[in-house]
């Protein structure tokens, strides 16, 4: 019998306390060094980032950390809430505060890289503005000033079946050249997130509009670099380069021959861009 | 007409021998018109199956639950093996090109797993304009 293989990432549970409610969150880490933070995007779950944390040469640069947002992969609701009995809609104020308790539990520094993609990529941007002196760049994927349209009841309708419907509508957003078993398997976690996908989608398409706060990110305290796939239709790389273009000292880069999620159908294609991205980062970053 | 009954077969055949369609398609019953400008597509699917394939089909043959309309010219970009960013799929075209939906969306929706793959053979047989 062959010997059992043991991945290298560890998982564990920590409690945070976010809005008064405590929160039980699973997080996965690995690896030594200047932190980086790696964040889902809407829907899906810390899985999205699984070779990022199975690659050996990032994780013995950096001590890489991704975790489940509540009502995401292995995070539950609070159970000091009844939250069957809300409707769920997620917003910049609880994902700041659960990011900065994160990092406060996990000892996450003021070296940390932010790396978010979609709804994550937009929360980024929105970090560069307000926690400037709290991280030490960001990485935002996917992401644009203002990302309307997506906050729609097909996602939770009782007719359909949501998870395929969100699962197939994010389809779109890969390049059809990346591999059938990593697109599935995006497809896959998807449809795991169909529950939290339209709430998700409240915070990235409805309430997060920095079309006129752009200004106030002040890239010399926290660089800022935004990757966007040439296959993704929302945001579109026209979009995200347009929202780059408003932030001075920010750099934008579209990632050839990719879709919407770069880490997880096609990490080979997207891990130079991420490694650009971060060396950039850590380039220009402030002396702290 | 040769041309485009040669295909019609072919998106038959492509269809009914799909591997996905045949894994998840057991309730895939609908039907469909495909607007391509010059031609019209009918499609109407049982269990799966193609069930009727109709060119340019006569107006009181023609009813569908839903639709897709879209010049020729997107379609033929669509049909690309690989196909450039934004044809790449119906949300792609209907975002940033003119590809847009018809007819009632609840049925698409609550088919759309099979008919994204449906379309998506259009890849391999090309299009009849």
């Amino acid at each position: 019998m062959a010997a059992p293989v043991f991945s290298e990432v560890i998982g564990r549970y920590v409690t945070v306390e976010v809005a008064g409610a405590p929160y039980k969150i699973f997080f996965a880490e690995r690896g030594e060094g200047p932190p980086l933070l790696l964040q889902h995007a809407g829907g899906l779950h810390t899985h999205q980032w699984r070779h990022a944390l199975e690659d050996d040469e990032l994780t013995a640069r950096h001590r890489v950390v991704a975790f489940d947002l509540p009502r995401h992969g292995k995070s539950d609701p609070s159970p000091a809430r009844e939250w069957w009995k809300e409707e769920y809609r997620l917003t910049g104020a609880f994902l700041r505060e659960l990011t900065l308790a994160m990092c406060d539990a996990l000892e996450l520094d003021e070296q940390t890289v932010y790396v978010g993609q979609g709804s994550a990529g937009n929360f980024a941007l929105e970090l560069a503005r307000s926690e400037a002196d709290r991280f030490r760049g960001v990485v935002a994927m996917e992401a644009g000033a203002h990302t309307p349209g997506a906050f729609v009841d097909w996602w939770q309708h009782p007719h359909a079946n949501a998870a395929e419907v969100g699962a197939t509508a994010c389809w779109d957003q890969m390049a059809p050249q990346s591999p059938d078993a990593e697109r599935w398997a995006t497809w896959f976690y998807y449809t795991q997130g169909s529950d939290a996908f339209r709430g998700d989608l409240y915070y990235y398409a409805v309430e997060h509009d920095l079309r006129e706060r752009l200004g106030e990110i002040d890239t010399a305290r926290c660089p800022v670099v935004m990757l966007t796939g040439e296959y993704a239709y929302v945001p579109s790389p026209q979009l995200s380069r347009a929202t780059a273009e408003q932030i001075p000292g920010a750099h934008f880069v579209e990632l050839k021959g990719i879709g919407h999620f770069p880490m997880s159908e096609n990490y080979p294609v997207f891990r130079p861009y991420l490694l650009d991205a971060l060396a950039r980062i850590h380039a220009e970053a402030p002396a702290r | 007409m040769a041309d485009v009954a040669a295909w019609a077969d072919a998106f038959r055949a492509a269809t009914d021998a799909d591997a996905e369609l045949q894994a998840h398609g057991r309730h895939y019953s609908c039907a469909f018109q495909l607007d391509m400008e010059q031609r019209r597509v009918h499609v109407t699917m049982h269990r799966g199956a193609v069930e009727q394939l109709a060119i340019d089909p006569p107006p009181l043959l023609a009813s569908c639950d839903f639709g897709l309309r879209a010049s020729a010219e997107t379609w033929r970009r669509m049909a690309q093996p690989v196909p450039e960013p934004m044809y790449h799929g119906i949300f792609a075209a209907n975002a940033h090109h003119d590809l847009r939906f018809e007819g009632d969306l609840l049925t698409l929706m609550q088919n759309l797993r099979c008919f994204v793959r449906h379309v998506e053979l259009l890849r391999e047989t090309g299009v009849p304009v």
